[in-house]
Order: structure tokens, then sequence, then C-alpha cells
């Protein structure tokens, strides 16, 4: 798995225009509903992603490189995780 | 399923003698109102093999997958399955347009998880039914996963996706696809060729076809020959399924195949193109697959062939203009 370049510390923690939560839901759902949420984002803005599937802490860093989003810093909860999720193609 | 005459207080009643339906789910397909089987007279060489098409397209929602929708909501029905909830299903767009059509007269919503690079036609044909369209690319989850992402991405909204709302139809699993085809597409079959069908030919896709007919004509004669139409990996042949990708169907009996033939997707849009042109047959791609792989039995074997075409080419306009490119425009 690929480490996030940060750890998120909530004092800063990076700022989401938008917040996904995919709690309860097992993938490849969480990874279909993020790659919705990122398409309608623009370039450069961030996703707070919740997931509780374990999958996702392989499958959303895998995404993000698939698609050329940037994942900024994750957080693992145990039961759930938060990933922060930069939209690519920002200049 | 119904047939015969009935009596309605404001209708004429139907009469499948005249054609005449009190209800479209009434032109679903049974051995009393079977879909035709013409005779390729021009696409296979000359010889003592006579190949018959069976026409699916004319099914009320255009393809073969009529018969499987059918059965797979009478039975999610008759094991109140369905009761106050909702149908998801994985599908490359016939099963999904028939399940959406039926869906629909019975008043349930349905959400799909459609392939990438399907027609958008059908995609737009889905929405129009009402359906909920959800594409999906193969590799979906892009961390060790197989193929097909849309059954996946179905299978996991059945199980965490909207608080056990949803029902998942789950063709490639489910026994009832099977059963469409064992008692009406085989029995049909069997009295349109008075017994003396040699070869049945169908493409792999959820495999129901192949295991439903090739059971109930090896149950006829067990001397009936199975043929599955099988493409290559990375295919563009909507609706065919290959093993070399695609994980293989719990509904899938090998004991009734007897021959798998790997068809390229050139000769296969090839054959689709001349049996436009020789047979004034409006196929779709996999039917051209069928005949191609049928065409090539027609050499070494005798007797009478009946192949299957899943559907018409109505819906593959996008595919059929690349292999067209400037034929048929005018020249400068």
């Amino acid at each position: 798995m690929t480490q996030p370049s940060t750890s998120t510390d909530p004092a800063t923690a990076p700022v989401a225009k938008d917040v996904l939560d995919c709690s309860g839901l097992l993938c490849p759902l969480p990874v279909y509903r993020a790659g919705l949420a990122l398409d309608r984002l623009e370039p450069g803005d961030v996703l707070e992603l919740v997931t509780t599937d374990p999958g996702s802490l392989e499958d959303i860093p895998a995404l993000a490189r698939q698609r050329g989003d940037t994942l900024l810093s994750f957080e693992d909860r145990g039961i759930s995780q938060i990933f922060y999720l930069a939209k690519g193609g920002a200049s | 399923m119904t047939s015969g005459l009935t009596d309605t207080a404001a209708g004429l009643g139907t009469d499948r003698h005249v054609r005449r339906y009190e209800d479209i789910r009434e032109l679903l397909p049974d051995i009393d109102n079977p879909t035709p089987l013409v005779r390729l007279n021009r696409v296979v060489p000359d010889g003592d093999l006579d190949v018959y098409l069976k026409l699916e397209w004319l099914n009320p929602f255009g393809s073969i997958k009529d018969r499987a929708a059918a059965h797979l909501i009478a039975g999610l029905e008759e094991r109140g399955a369905l009761d106050g909830k909702e149908l998801v299903e994985a599908s490359s767009g016939n099963t999904a347009i028939a399940l959406a059509a039926l869906a629909a007269l019975a008043g349930y919503r349905l959400t799909v998880t459609i392939p990438d690079g399907v027609p958008e036609d059908k995609k737009v044909q889905l929405r129009m039914l009402g359906a909920e369209v959800w594409p999906t690319p193969d590799d979906l989850c892009p961390v060790d996963h197989p193929k097909d992402g849309a059954i996946a991405l179905a299978r996991s909204l059945a199980a965490t996706g909207g608080g056990n709302r949803f029902v998942f139809v789950n063709q490639y699993e489910n026994a009832d696809n099977v059963r469409a085809h064992y008692e009406t597409t085989g029995p049909e079959i069997w009295r349109q060729t008075e017994g003396r069908v040699r070869y049945f030919i169908a493409g792999i896709g959820t495999t129901g076809t192949l295991t439903g007919v090739g059971r109930y004509l090896k149950e006829q004669d067990p001397d009936v020959r199975v043929i599955a139409v099988e493409p290559q990996r990375g295919h563009k042949l909507p609706g065919l399924k290959s093993f070399q990708e695609a994980k293989q169907p719990g509904i899938l009996d090998w004991g009734v195949i007897d021959e798998v033939i790997q068809v390229d997707d050139e000769p296969a849009y090839a054959m689709t193109k001349r049996l436009y042109r020789e047979e004034a047959l409006m196929v779709g791609p996999s039917t051209g697959a069928i005949v191609h792989a049928a065409a090539g039995l027609a050499g070494d074997n005798h007797g009478l062939a009946v192949g299957v075409s899943p559907d018409s080419g109505l819906k593959y306009g996008e595919y059929f203009a690349e292999l067209l490119g400037d034929e048929g425009t005018p020249a400068i």
C-alpha cells in the first residue's frame, strides 16, 4: 500500500470541498462512489472519504494512482478510515 | 405467458390466432408462441449441413433475454424475495432492458450496473424505461480483484447498499435463467425442427441458453451436439464472455457442452455484414460470431443445426460505423 504523504492532524487536516461517507459499504462500492464524487469536483478540490471496508486501505490509494488524483493524507481509526483525496489536474 | 382467449371487461380479449393481446407480456415466447426459425441460404457453404437461425430479436423487448428476465422475476416473486424491494442487476444491456420493461410493468425499481463499452444506445433505452444506470469499468477495484466489475458492484449494492433495499437478480448464478431456456427455448427448437436438430450453437455469456437448451435437447436425444462460441480476450462482441478474462458462471453445466469454438472479432463482424447483405438478417455482432462458427462446421458435418441470434443489430450503430468506415457514403 502506498503511504500518504502526511498523517492527519485535526489541526492541519486538509479542507475538504466535499465529504463522502461510505461507512458500511463493501468493495467496490466505496471505490465507485469515490470516483463519482471526485468526478464532480474541480481540479485541486479535496474529497474527505470515510470507509469501513478494510479493502479500502489498498483500493483507495490505488484508485488515486489510477485516476491521477493525490492521496493527501489518511487516518486509520480501526473500524473506519478517513482519506483526503485531491482531485488531479490542478496547475 | 398466458395463452388462449381471455375475456376482459374493457378490451377485446387476447387471441393469439389473430395476434391480439391484452398485455405486452403475453407476447413472451413459449412452445405455442415460439420465436421464428429461419434457414440460412447463402452464408453457409453448400454441403450436407442445414443451418437455421432462431431470431430472438422478435421477442417483445428485443432479445433472447426476455425469456430469462421473465423467469428471473417470476422466480423472485414466487419466493417472496421481491416484497418491498428494488432490483439490481449486472448486465451488458439486453437482460437489463428486458428486466427494466418487466419491472416497469410490475412497479419495481431497477438499478443496472453496466460494463464500460456497452453501446450508449442501450443505456439510453434503459433510462427511457425508468431504470437507473451505473456504468462500471471491468477493473473497478484497482487492486487484486477479478474482472467483471459490474457484477462485483451489483453484489456489493445488494449486500451493503441502501440498507437491505436491493435484491440482486444475478443472472449468472440464478437457476431461473437456465429454467427459462429449459422450459421455452429448448422445447421450441425441438418442436420446430420436428426432433431433427443435430447441432445447437450458442454464444458464451451467462451460459443460461447453452445450459438450459443443451440439457433439454440432450434429454430428448443424447446425440445432439451442443457447441459453445467463445470470443477472444479483449474482444469487442457485446453480450459474449471469454473465460480467459471472465469468471465462469455458477449456472454453467459443462456436462451438456460438447465443444467450444473460439471466434475472433474480425470474422464475426465480417459474417454480421454478410448476414445483413446476403440474408437480409439485421443481427447483432454476437450472431455473426455464432454463424461464423456454424459455417465452419458445414464442411465436415451433416444434418440440421440451430444457431441462436440473440438480438438485432439496431443497438450497435457505433460498432457498425467503425466496421464500415467510409463504405456506403458518397465518394467525392
